[in-house]
């Protein structure tokens, strides 16, 4: 250990970790290397990936580097209930969007990504809204993934932080360019078995190493008494209900998500989400209560730093050969992660924007190909470059979040309403896009009346929230009385109240407004879309050019 | 007693539900892998 309180590898000792890591990888993939992949294997692995490889896959992707991170942090900041706020609402992510999942896959069983579908609902300014926001969320990610193995790499090593930047990229685009989606669920499966193997050894070897359970229930006389509760509101208002409001948004704004839910036979997206949901809760809560413990044993993270939580806990009451297994376990966690997003943004560069704007439903299959394979060489170089400056990416993330909050029901409504028109969408997307920025930077001074009507628009926001999880599961009508019972309480209990936190409100703002508009818009237009149309417009690229057709092209891309 | 017992529980519960999931994830690949040979089809 050295004096900052870390385990120091040795640069030759952290170079032959890395090399076996991504040299492993890389050699998974030859197994499944085609002399000629097709478009549909390096977009979607050809519509048949199995309940086991699925559910790998996605909670290798939904686990990123940030999420032991922030977990850990959690638990520190928040005490008992920390973990669980973080875990469980990440995890409903994953749950809560398989419902509609299998509706997406219904009306477009041969699609790529959720933007195709809305192309073919709508049209292309929908649509590019809808690919732009999954543009910028998987960039962001890429990034927050180098940037993680960057930080690990100067800190248990002399290594510099762009030497593990530059590895991890380089590794990431070397295992993952030939095959596209098809290698990164491969390397997904064997990513997850490490990681999951690695936090079974782990969290109970850290518990006992560091005085088993008696020291940590005596460390609870150290805690707050909002710490210690396991309902604690501090937690809820603070941790729990931002994440619960994102819970559909992320879900809808990540194409790594809605690539699986093409991906997987139709029949195993239930069976693959469910599993994934609990893998994804167990892994995240489990290793968040090492924040938890750090916490009870009165531990105080290196410069202040909250990340340093885990490896200092590891490295304080763990031999090497654990920080070893972490140091893999992280850099398991943020390849699989930015693999999945290579693939992602590969697909809709591939599907989304050449596939349905440049090429016009008239693609080159080889062209195509190559499009993807240079969106990830750029892809990796942009993460790596942000990577490398370190930006603050705050303000984007606020954007990003808000943004895929607008979409969230204009999305979801236009593939079950008929009258959703292209307009509805995407003013309904700008209109609480620009009501967020008032909310969220009180733009206007947030008193009176002003500040009521933005608690009653997110007051709308909550009851389409809830309004949405409810129908997913129990249909139209069991969601409709939930959002309205929501509205009805949100607008007694929270008005007056929410002021206080308006970040929230923001959040909610943006789900409220575009619901509003998006319905009011819907309701006066007089367009009956037929849902049919979706299974034509949206088809395979492998099989040679589609005929020209007026059919084929939605009303408000004409 | 209890009260280790409990906290013991609250934290060790998640290494053994990953543990099972594991389980389960392990053993639907290797159906998929078993499936994909007798059928001589590309397990992905």
């Amino acid at each position: 250990m050295n004096d900052t309180g870390f385990t120091q590898f040795s640069t030759i000792t952290v170079l032959l970790l890395l090399a076996a890591f991504y040299g492993g990888t890389y050699l998974l993939t030859l197994l499944i290397r085609k002399d000629r992949e097709d478009t549909s294997g390096f977009m979607v692995a050809g519509h048949h990936v199995g309940f086991g490889m699925g559910a790998a896959s996605m909670t290798a992707t939904w686990i990123w580097a940030a999420s032991f991170y922030a977990a850990a942090t959690s638990g520190y900041t928040y005490g008992v209930s920390g973990p669980i706020h973080y875990g469980l609402w990440g995890a409903l992510m994953i749950l809560f969007i398989y419902p509609f999942g299998r509706r997406f896959r219904k009306l477009a069983p041969n699609g790529h990504t959720l933007g195709e579908l809305i192309h073919a609902r709508h049209g292309a300014s929908s649509q590019l809204i809808l690919a732009g926001s999954n543009i910028l969320g998987s960039v962001i990610s890429l990034m927050v993934n180098f940037t993680a193995a960057g930080a690990l790499v100067s800190v248990l090593s002399p290594l510099s932080f762009e030497t593990g930047v530059i590895v991890a990229g380089i590794g990431v685009l070397a295992y993952t360019l030939t095959s596209g989606f098809r290698a990164s669920v491969f390397t997904d499966f064997a990513q997850l078995v490490a990681l999951m193997a690695i936090a079974i050894i782990i969290i109970p070897a850290v518990l006992f190493s560091a005085g088993g359970t008696g020291v940590m229930v005596e460390g609870l006389s150290r805690m707050t008494d909002e710490q210690a509760s396991l309902f604690s509101v501090d937690a809820i208002m603070n941790q729990g209900a931002p994440f619960f409001v994102a819970v559909l948004a992320y879900a809808i704004g990540n194409q790594t998500i809605s690539q699986r839910l093409f991906a997987v036979r139709e029949k195993h997206i239930k069976s693959t989400f469910v599993t994934a949901t609990i893998g994804y809760g167990a892994i995240v809560i489990g290793l968040g209560m090492i924040g938890l413990m750090a916490l009870s044993v009165g531990m105080e993270p290196i410069d202040g730093n909250m990340n340093n939580l885990i490896p200092q806990m590891v490295s304080t009451y763990l031999s090497p050969f654990f920080v070893a297994l972490f140091f893999v376990l992280v850099i398991g966690s943020l390849s699989s992660t930015a693999d999945s997003d290579l693939s992602a943004l590969s697909t809709i560069m591939m599907a989304d924007v050449y596939g349905k704007n440049i090429a016009r439903n008239n693609p080159n299959p080889k062209v195509m190909m190559l499009v993807g394979r240079i969106t990830m060489i750029v892809a990796t170089v942009a993460g790596l470059v942000f990577a490398s400056f370190s930006l603050d990416i705050l303000v984007m993330l606020v954007f990003v979040g808000a943004l895929w909050g607008a979409i969230v029901f204009p999305v979801i409504v236009s593939c079950y309403w008929e009258r959703v028109t292209n307009a509805a969408f995407t003013w309904s997307v700008v209109v609480a896009m620009a009501l967020f920025c008032v909310a969220r930077f009180e733009l206007l001074e947030m008193t009176g009346l002003t500040v009521l009507t933005f608690e009653a628009l997110a007051s709308v926001g909550g009851a389409v929230v809830i309004g949405m999880m409810v129908f997913g599961f129990l249909g139209k009508t069991v969601g409709l009385a939930a959002g309205l019972l929501t509205l009805i309480a949100m607008l007694v209990f929270a008005t007056g109240f929410l002021r206080d936190y308006m970040v929230l409100v923001a959040s909610l703002t943006a789900y409220g407004a575009s619901a509003l508009v998006c319905t009011v818009m819907s309701l006066a237009s007089n367009e009956r879309f037929d849902f049919d149309l979706i299974k034509q417009r949206v088809g395979d690229y492998d099989g040679g050019a589609v005929d020209d057709d007026s059919a084929m092209i939605p009303e408000g891309a004409k | 007693m209890t009260n280790e017992l409990v906290y013991g529980a609250y934290i060790l519960i998640w290494p053994a539900i990953t543990l099972v999931v594991l389980g389960v994830i392990c053993g639907a690949v290797a159906r998929d892998v078993r499936k994909a040979k007798k059928a001589d089809e590309d397990l992905i």
